[in-house]
């Protein structure tokens, strides 16, 4: 994709800030150049930097809505707790079946069953991981599913389709699910979410006897297995910290994280040896895994940071084997986003390797907003008028002035990168580059005067192709609010230099500032009232496909979705999901008609992560776009 | 004075409910709700519903006040942090004593500078020393904390490597005190600025005891210079000092925001930044109330330490 001559330049850049004792070589990973060679060493303590604000705090791996979380997950939980299947395959976040607990799902009778069959691996208790650990897991999901966070509602999905799950043997377990489905989809958004259970963990107190919960060999979707499911997940959620039925009960469960016996039955590579309240977690080999690759390190350790420049003073003090680099810390901007274009000087111990998320950015617009005297979400239902504000946003530029160069454009739901198979061919190009002149022609020869720095107005009312479009009269000012979250400087960036763009054609914006949290929270689907008043909402976040890997939109696009917090409606993306979820129609259908109709307003994506890795380390490239790590691949070398 | 604590205590109690029922209800008026910012942008309704009934949030704000303030009360409970999934009352009890070494060990440091070198600053009054040690002050006054704690970092810990670039790390006070080297530079990006607040103060106040009528009958009487500083202006010029060490007492069990994010030290400002950039509400008014109660027993302490010190001071019931 990218030139030879580009990563061959950055590879001579990288080098020449480098003062690595090992051998560098051209070898890519995700296009920029890592070191190879040195001899292997057995053991060493490795230490990671956790993200500002985002250090793990909860271990059962069946997490509720507010902790469902990467930094519990994927780089916390998923070290010792191997989920059924595993993605994340070289810098794509494919189906690894390498590292999955099962081999590939078949799929029979019109898709309506699926046969799993387990491949050997064993619990550090020295039991085996079964097929029963799975409809252990089934139906704790079933009994609790709106106690879990990846649960959606309304969509047909797990496990609401799922009628039965039986073990039929200690290798297979057999799924039979209520209508069929696509085969991809429910493997990479439903199956995904599954995490085999050791029997140990059915208990309802400590001391109890495995299996005494019920739960574990209940069968799949009866009433009485719900009963006995909820007590054990009760009781293993308050062993975690999180008592569902009393949150505010006292609880002291972190200082017992790495020392309870139920935490300590683990099948990955790695068991819990401290855990405290701000982040710091140390993690020791687990003697027994089974799987394939086994830590070469003798320890493990993830540092919390209050803020990226104590991170940055953490890498230069020498306390991080693996941190990333802030990108204000970036000393020259790259024109090509998958090459690093320098290493920062004073970081000449370490190598730096981006990866880019497996997630789209993006922020809705009210389709449903009575702002604006009532017009402004009768305007945002005008497709010219949101094509008129894509084609003001100009990605490259942003990227360029505002990433340094690291990041990438995204023109409809799934990314540009990282590169994947998902990408459809509408996607690929952007469908509305930056144009203000076609912008405005967009707007003027909708029936509206064009007031450049000012605020447009609508001058000619009514329906026809040339006019402003249904219930939005004579007089309406091109005004709408926008409220965008504060405390990330780039994205600040951005959004101001988007305003200034829309600006120049006249289309006004209101803007207010607030915290994440509270954008968030006033970004909700509501109907056409006086409550329903914001227009645009900002978080500053994208959208990552994690745990429903695969990029449809039954979550972002469908009529009355949860996250459709715009209340975008449209027959044909309903019909377009529901053929990608229920046939074996291919995304990019759907993907193309979203690039076209711009349901929300589609943002250039920063980079995930500059990591910046000793030059004495290996095996912690290529990175997972999921942001899964996997200490068992690093190691030192002389 | 019986009558004067009486006052106080009850006056404080009304300051405390006031502090906790403005942030409260300012928490409150905040548009969107808790939920979705706790439960994240795939929270269903259902999910949302159930938060909701759970915590108490469906009901009206009076009845919810009233209920935070009965567990508080009687449970002593401060309710649960989503965020962080622990109770408030385990976050403080973690937070507070890290943040009492930190702030406190400064603070203890700066008052042993800086009233020595207030004096000397009298003493050598518009002397080159005393030039010396205003400018000096002044520049370390002036000096935010964030650029003198990088600067400190980027010198001793990352060039010539004699500190930590981390505060200690440690989960108890004893983890904490047992690595001196990582809490050298915290300590001194603390106690430089306190000192020079301290310092400044602790000149002026002297000066102008010791233009005092009863300085100058001492000296009439034929007591020596040595007595005349330390025995009748020193007592009277700490008065202004012991009100800056009560006006201190928040900030020592608050937390130094800036320094403890600047040294990654997890201590109680970064919590309650914390707690404000997620609107966390029950840890925002766990923080609160910590912050509350400090500051009256702060100004509390100040007022009986100058009876203590000027015995012309009485609190008299009226």
């Amino acid at each position: 994709m990218f030139s030879v001559a580009a990563v061959a330049i950055a590879a001579a850049l990288l080098l020449a800030a480098c003062s690595s004792t090992t051998t560098p070589s051209s070898t890519s990973g995700q296009g920029t150049s890592v070191p190879t060679g040195g001899t292997p060493q057995s053991g060493g303590t490795a230490t990671w930097a956790e993200l500002p604000g985002s250090a793990p705090n909860f271990i059962f791996p069946f997490d509720p809505p507010g902790l469902f979380s990467v930094p519990n997950i994927s780089q916390f939980q998923y070290l010792m707790y191997r989920p059924l299947y595993w993605f994340g395959s070289g810098t794509t976040p494919n189906l690894n079946l390498s590292l999955s607990l099962a081999k590939a799902p078949v799929y029979t009778n019109n898709s309506e069953t699926i046969t799993i069959d387990m491949v050997p691996y064993t619990w550090s208790n020295g039991e085996t991981v079964t097929a029963q650990d799975v409809v252990f897991w089934m139906n704790m999901m079933h009994a609790e599913k709106n106690s879990f966070g990846a649960y959606v509602p309304g969509i047909n999905a797990i496990p609401d389709d799922v009628t039965n799950v039986v073990a039929t043997s200690p290798t297979e377990v057999t799924f039979t699910l209520s209508g069929q489905v696509n085969t991809n989809w429910y493997t990479y958004n439903n199956l995904s979410q599954v995490t085999p259970m050791p029997e140990a963990w059915d208990v309802t107190a400590a001391g109890a006897t495995a299996g005494s919960g019920g739960c574990f060999s209940g069968a799949y979707g009866t009433a009485a297995t719900d009963a006995k499911c909820t007590k054990v997940f009760d009781y293993l959620a308050t062993e975690a910290g999180y008592n569902p039925s009393n949150p505010k009960a006292a609880n002291n469960s972190f200082s017992t994280y790495a020392t309870n016996p139920l935490w300590q039955v683990v099948d990955g590579p790695w068991h819990l040896t401290s855990f405290d309240s701000t982040g710091d977690v140390s993690m020791a080999p687990n003697p027994h895994y089974s799987g394939p690759v086994k830590p070469k390190l003798s320890k493990f350790e993830e540092l919390p940071y209050t803020d990226e420049s104590t991170e940055y003073n953490a890498l230069l003090g020498g306390k991080l084997n693996v941190g990333y680099l802030p990108l204000a810390n970036v000393p020259k901007a790259t024109t090509n986003p998958e090459v690093v274009a320098e290493q920062d000087p004073r970081l000449s111990g370490f190598y730096l390797n981006e990866y880019y998320g497996w997630e789209f950015a993006y922020f809705p617009i009210n389709f449903n907003s009575s702002g604006n005297s009532g017009a402004a979400g009768k305007i945002i239902a005008q497709l010219y008028f949101r094509q008129a504000m894509q084609t003001l946003v100009d990605q490259p530029a942003i990227i360029q002035k505002v990433f340094k160069g690291y990041g990438a454009p995204e023109y409809g739901p799934v990314p540009v990168l990282p590169v994947t198979s998902f990408l459809s061919s509408g996607e690929k190009t952007n469908p509305y580059p930056y144009d203000p002149t076609k912008a405005k022609n967009l707007l003027s020869s909708h029936g509206w005067k064009i007031n450049a720095g000012g605020t447009d107005t609508c001058i000619k009312p009514g329906t026809a192709s040339d006019e402003c479009g249904a219930g939005i009269p004579a007089g309406t000012p091109l005004t709408f609010n926008m409220q965008f979250a504060t405390g990330i400087t780039t994205q600040t960036e951005a959004v101001n230099d988007e305003i200034s763009s829309w600006d120049s054609v006249g289309i006004h914006i209101d803007e207010t500032t607030s915290t994440f949290d509270t954008v968030i929270g006033n970004a909700t689907a509501c109907t056409p009232g006086p409550s329903c008043t914001w227009e645009f909402q900002d978080w500053a976040g994208s959208w990552v496909y994690s745990p429903d890997i695969y990029p449809s939109g039954e979550e972002l696009f469908a009529t009355g979705a949860v996250a459709n917090y715009g209340s975008y409606t449209d027959t044909t993306d309903d019909a377009n999901i529901k053929a990608t979820d229920f046939t074996n129609a291919t995304l990019d259908t759907y993907e193309n008609y979203l690039a076209q109709q711009v349901p929300v307003i589609y943002l250039p994506d920063q980079v995930q992560s500059l990591t910046e890795i000793q030059n004495t380390m290996r095996g912690v490239t290529p990175q997972n776009p999921l942001s899964t790590i996997t200490p068992e691949n690093w190691y030192f070398v002389k | 004075m019986i009558g004067f604590m009486v006052r106080r205590v009850i006056q404080a109690l009304v300051v405390v409910i006031g502090v906790l029922l403005l942030v409260f209800l300012l928490a409150h008026i905040i548009p969107g709700g808790f939920a979705r910012a706790a439960l994240g942008p795939r929270a269903t309704k259902p999910q949302i519903a159930q938060f909701n009934r759970i915590n108490g949030y469906n009901r009206p704000i009076p009845i919810q006040f009233w209920i935070y303030l009965k567990t508080l009360v009687w449970h002593h409970n401060l309710g649960y942090s989503y965020h962080q999934n622990q109770n408030v009352t385990n976050l403080i009890d973690e937070r507070l004593p890290k943040t009492l070494v930190l702030v406190g060990i400064s603070t203890v440091l700066a008052l042993i500078v800086a009233i020595p070198l207030g004096i000397l600053q009298v003493v050598r009054r518009n002397k080159p020393v005393d030039y010396v040690l205003t400018g000096a002050s002044f520049v370390f006054y002036g000096t935010p904390s964030f650029l003198l704690g990088g600067l400190l970092i980027l010198y001793f810990a990352v060039d010539i490597h004699l500190f930590s670039v981390s505060a200690p790390q440690g989960q108890t006070v004893g983890a904490i005190v047992s690595d001196p080297r990582a809490l050298v530079l915290p300590e001194l990006t603390l106690a430089a600025i306190t000192i020079a607040s301290f310092s400044r103060y602790m000149r002026s106040s002297m000066m102008e005891a010791m233009t005092e009528d009863y300085v100058r009958t001492a000296r009439a009487k034929g007591a020596g210079p040595r007595r005349v500083l330390f025995v009748h202006a020193l007592r009277n010029a700490l008065i202004p000092i012991v009100t800056l060490l009560g006006l201190s007492i928040p900030a020592i069990v608050s937390g130094a925001v800036i320094t403890e994010t600047v040294f990654n030290y997890p201590g109680m400002g970064l919590l309650t930044f914390q707690a404000a950039q997620t609107t966390d509400v029950p840890l925002l008014l766990g923080t609160a109330l910590v912050a509350t109660l400090a500051t009256v027993v702060g100004s509390f302490l100040a007022d009986v330490m100058y009876a203590v010190i000027d015995p012309r001071i009485r609190y008299a019931s009226r």
